[in-house]
């Protein structure tokens, strides 16, 4: 924020020459050249006759949709900051878009008919619907900034599993949807632009009617409250207003991921200090950026004869930027979520019946009718189906194992019930990784997509590290490092999705992580990390206890924080990158295990390091055996079924929380 | 039980803390400029000052939470900086301001972990370390409800609980940062009085940040007053209660009573 801004003006961005405002007429002058180069570009072999309408209803909507689009991610973002009291808060991170897309998503393929009439609607309920588990879960700790982004990003993904399984179960014509999904600004029209316009000026209006409320709102609720503000109300109706003009925009042209998040933090960077210059220049500079994105990506496509996803390049510009703001979020360091404490009654007769457990469900997973309809009494058909089923269910029980460890460290070292491997953003990067290989070899074999992938999360490890250390490190901030790493090897992803071609398909196989390719050898691989590694987090429960009671008491205690949050959060990524390769990027088995041996009453650190990987390769035995069974001959990938729980799991674990 | 008391006769081997030239700022601002402060072994010492005189941050340094920008700190005669983490926690035992939140964990697993730094990560807990657990324990009064989660104790039983896990510990050297800040007066007076007890009975070496003058008055051999980063007053409690003294600290005209029983000292502002 600058210091030369003069407290008494109101909106001092625009009574001085501002060095900054001069930047931003300078770059909305750059992108007009720009578009105009590319336009002429694109018109110059056109007819004359066919260019006058490409130019009128092509080319022009799509800049003015842009610059709308724009304006309202932008006030979206500045709204929802302000309320929030979130510098990261924007429809992208707060899992708005991504609930829109899933609810336009589930009308197309169930209620095609409500999508012709109410999209808009549609979308507005989706993100809504997102945006309201983000905040239930980010209550329990006051809107703590770190806690909120990490939330969203949860349910982004879960959201993004649920629109997978839709893809997949749609087919081919829902794979064109997604594509669309990823944020492509060309425009038929402009009928999109006038209904957008009609939103944002609505918008705007409201904003400023709200603009004094939600000064006060900026101190603290009970402040605010003092004042005579009515907080809820006040909450209320501006989340309202940000969530509809994020989810229009969703609706019209997909996930444009965060321009909010840029705008509105360029716009107090560049001096606008109140909330009316912000929610002035938030939007001027959402336009102003979303149109320059375009206009590039309109003249790369120009020159290139691609197709880009626009949505998906500002999240890769927008990605450092969360890099660079998440350490310098204030963390509030609320209550840990407390999870009822008890003790199970007898805690070793209980590990012992899950250890028994395994080895049966296995035997009996073994020797299953194809269909779950009955036990295979032949023997020749067991051994017929055995070589089949075997390597899946040691690949997809190590890979549960090693999850719920991996969610158990972090857990623990987060004191944040909702980490989960996922949220690292390893498996994010194995995703970007086997993404680049197929972009340069689309019929790549199994082999090479291994690699692709392990060097994927190893890079993606390293790109954590690096970041974490120049942050301080401390558990924390290494999370923090994994969220960032997560969204930006995500908008990877979605750009090289969005291009379509058998590298979407592939791609998208993955995603969902089917475990029907899995072989002897790579079960026998993971069952050997597993035990390798088992032993090394189960020696750690110590320092779990420890660094739960925060760093000046660890400290006190001799044991250096910094230290032993990077060694266990290194194994919390090597076992997820382990994981990944046999069972895909989203389960959530790394959500849940540790959690259910929680609920369960294992309390302690070593007890609930021995029962989560037990709960972890339970449920993965079964959830595989679901999958291949339930919708016999067809098979259903093992990662998303499982991921298909975790979604529900996350609602449950709020309503639980809420007593 | 090994012995805790003082070697009768034999002269204390050197300072507890010497610490020269220390200088730090924070943001350009000079937060803390100590040329010199010796503290005793032994001795119940107090910091005490003003919102913002730095009093916090010298504790910090002390406990060896962060470290000063320049300036030497000698613990035990060596410096402060080099000690290995475990090795440090097992002489010098810290409790922070406000004690985080035990995740569930009863008063036995948390006095429990007092014992890291003798076991450390892998080490197997051994009679000794019971039987340390059951000595904080029973000096600290905190058997009754050692199977308890120390979330749901009161604020007074919690702060006991802390302490108990700082005498597991079994450092000879306690620095505790403003321990009584969120009690009532007679949850803080029986908590400060526990603490001087136990440095009598153990001959442990006490550095405590106090808020109220006349608690710290009480139970210090000596005071160590800090305004704006400065030592402005140091040496036992009778010399510091002077309302010059006082006023010098603070900033504002105080005044001294005589308890009518006791003849101590009580500052009161005028």
């Amino acid at each position: 924020m600058s210091r030369s801004v003069a407290p008494t003006s109101r909106i001092a961005l625009f009574r001085r020459a501002n060095p900054a405002l001069l930047c931003w007429a300078g770059l909305f002058a750059v992108a007009l050249a720009v578009f105009a180069t590319a336009s002429v570009l694109r018109l110059g072999d056109l007819s004359p006759r066919f260019s006058e309408s490409f130019l009128a209803y092509g080319l022009l909507p799509r800049g003015a949709f842009a610059l709308l689009a724009g304006a309202a991610l932008g006030l979206s973002g500045a709204l929802l900051q302000r309320v929030l009291r979130n510098p990261a808060a924007d429809a992208s991170t707060l899992g708005i878009g991504s609930g829109a897309q899933l609810a336009l998503g589930a009308a197309t393929l169930f209620f095609p008919a409500l999508l012709a009439e109410g999209r808009f609607l549609v979308a507005f309920l989706g993100g809504s619907g997102a945006l309201l588990v983000v905040l239930a879960l980010a209550r329990l700790r006051e809107y703590d900034p770190v806690t909120t982004v990490l939330c969203g990003l949860v349910v982004s993904l879960v959201c993004g599993a649920l629109s997978a399984t839709l893809i997949l179960y749609g087919g081919d014509y829902m794979l064109s949807l997604h594509l669309w999904g990823g944020g492509t600004i060309s425009q038929s029209g402009w009928r999109d632009s006038s209904l957008l316009f009609g939103a944002l000026i609505a918008a705007i209006l409201a904003a400023l009617l709200l603009s004094r409320p939600l000064t006060l709102l900026g101190l603290s609720d009970e402040s605010a409250r003092g004042l005579g503000a009515g907080v809820g109300l006040v909450r209320l109706s501006v989340i309202a207003i940000a969530t509809g003009l994020a989810a229009t925009v969703t609706a019209a042209v997909g996930i444009i991921g965060f321009i909010g998040l840029m705008a509105a933090n360029l716009a107090r960077l560049s001096g606008a200090r109140t909330v009316n210059a912000q929610l002035l220049a938030a939007p001027l500079m959402g336009a102003v950026l979303l149109f320059a994105t375009d206009a590039a990506v309109l003249l790369f496509e120009t020159l290139t004869t691609t197709s880009l996803a626009t949505g998906a390049v500002t999240a890769l510009l927008g990605g450092p930027l969360l890099l660079w703001l998440l350490p310098r979020l204030a963390h509030r360091a609320g209550p840990a979520l407390s999870v009822p404490v008890r003790d199970i009654a007898h805690r070793r007769l209980a590990l012992a019946l899950l250890l028994a457990a395994i080895p049966a469900a296995f035997v009996l997973s073994l020797v299953l009718k194809p269909a779950m309809d009955g036990i295979l009494l032949d023997l020749a058909a067991i051994e017929a189906l055995s070589p089949l089923r075997w390597p899946r269910l040691l690949a997809g029980a190590s890979a549960g194992a090693m999850l719920a460890l991996a969610g158990t460290l972090l857990q623990r070292l987060t004191g944040n019930p909702v980490a989960s491997p996922e949220v690292l953003g390893i498996s994010s990067g194995a995703g970007l990784g086997l993404a680049v290989l197929l972009l340069f070899a689309p019929f790549a074999g199994t082999g090479p997509a291994f690699a692709a992938t392990f060097a994927g999360s190893l890079l993606s490890l390293a790109a954590i590290l690096v970041f974490a250390r120049a942050a301080g490190l401390g558990p924390e901030r290494l999370l923090l490092g994994g969220i960032a790493v997560a969204s930006l090897a995500g908008a990877g992803v979605t750009l090289v999705m969005a291009r379509g071609g058998p590298e979407a398909s592939r791609l998208l196989d993955w995603m969902s992580g089917s475990t029907a390719r899995v072989g002897p050898g790579l079960a026998l691989a993971e069952a050997a990390i597993l035990l390798v590694l088992l032993p090394l987090a189960l020696l750690a429960h110590r320092w779990l206890s420890l660094l739960a009671l925060g760093t000046p008491t660890a400290r006190g205690l001799g044991l250096s924080p910094e230290r032993a949050g990077s060694a266990l959060i290194t194994l919390a990524a090597v076992l997820t990158a382990a994981a990944t390769l046999a069972v895909g990027p989203l389960s959530f088995v790394g959500l849940m295990a540790p959690h259910l041996a929680r609920v369960a009453g294992f309390r302690r650190p070593a007890d609930q390091l021995l029962a989560a990987p037990l709960i972890g390769a339970l449920l993965m035995i079964v959830t595989d055996t679901a999958a291949r069974s339930l919708a016999f001959p067809y098979q259903l990938p093992t990662g998303l079924f499982a991921a298909l729980l975790g979604g529900p799991y996350l609602v449950v674990m709020i309503s639980r929380q809420r007593r | 039980m090994s012995p805790r008391k003082k070697p009768a006769g034999s002269p204390p081997p050197a300072d507890l803390f010497a610490i020269e030239a220390l200088h730090h700022r924070v943001d350009g601002r000079v937060v803390l400029d100590v040329p010199q402060l010796r503290l005793r072994t032994g001795d119940v010492t107090g910091l005490i000052g003003p919102n913002g005189s730095g009093k916090s941050t010298m504790v910090r340094f002390i406990a060896r939470q962060a470290l000063p920008d320049t300036g030497r700190i000698l613990f035990d005669g060596c410096k402060i900086a080099e000690f290995k983490g475990r090795d440090l926690a097992r002489r010098l035992a810290y409790l922070p301001q406000t004690p985080p939140t035990t995740d569930g964990m009863t008063t036995r697993e948390l006095v429990g972990l007092g014992r890291y730094p003798w076991h450390g990560a892998l080490g197997r807990p051994g009679p000794a370390d019971r039987a340390a657990i059951d000595r904080a324990i029973a000096l600290t009064e905190t058997g009754d409800f050692a199977n308890r989660p120390v979330d749901h104790l009161s604020g007074g039983e919690r702060q006991r609980v802390w302490l108990a896990m700082l005498i597991a510990q079994e450092a000879r050297c306690l620095v505790l940062d403003e321990p009584t800040s969120a009690l009532d007066v007679a949850h803080q007076a029986a908590m400060l009085h526990l603490v001087r007890r136990l440095s009598h009975e153990l001959g442990l070496s006490v550095i405590i940040v106090l808020h109220d003058i006349n608690m710290a008055a009480r139970i210090c051999d000596r005071l160590v007053a800090l305004r704006g980063g400065r030592i402005v007053a140091d040496g036992p409690a009778d010399a510091i209660m002077q309302s010059e003294t006082l006023q010098a600290i603070y900033g504002i005209p105080m005044g001294i009573l005589r308890q009518p029983e006791t003849g101590a000292p009580i500052g009161y502002v005028a």
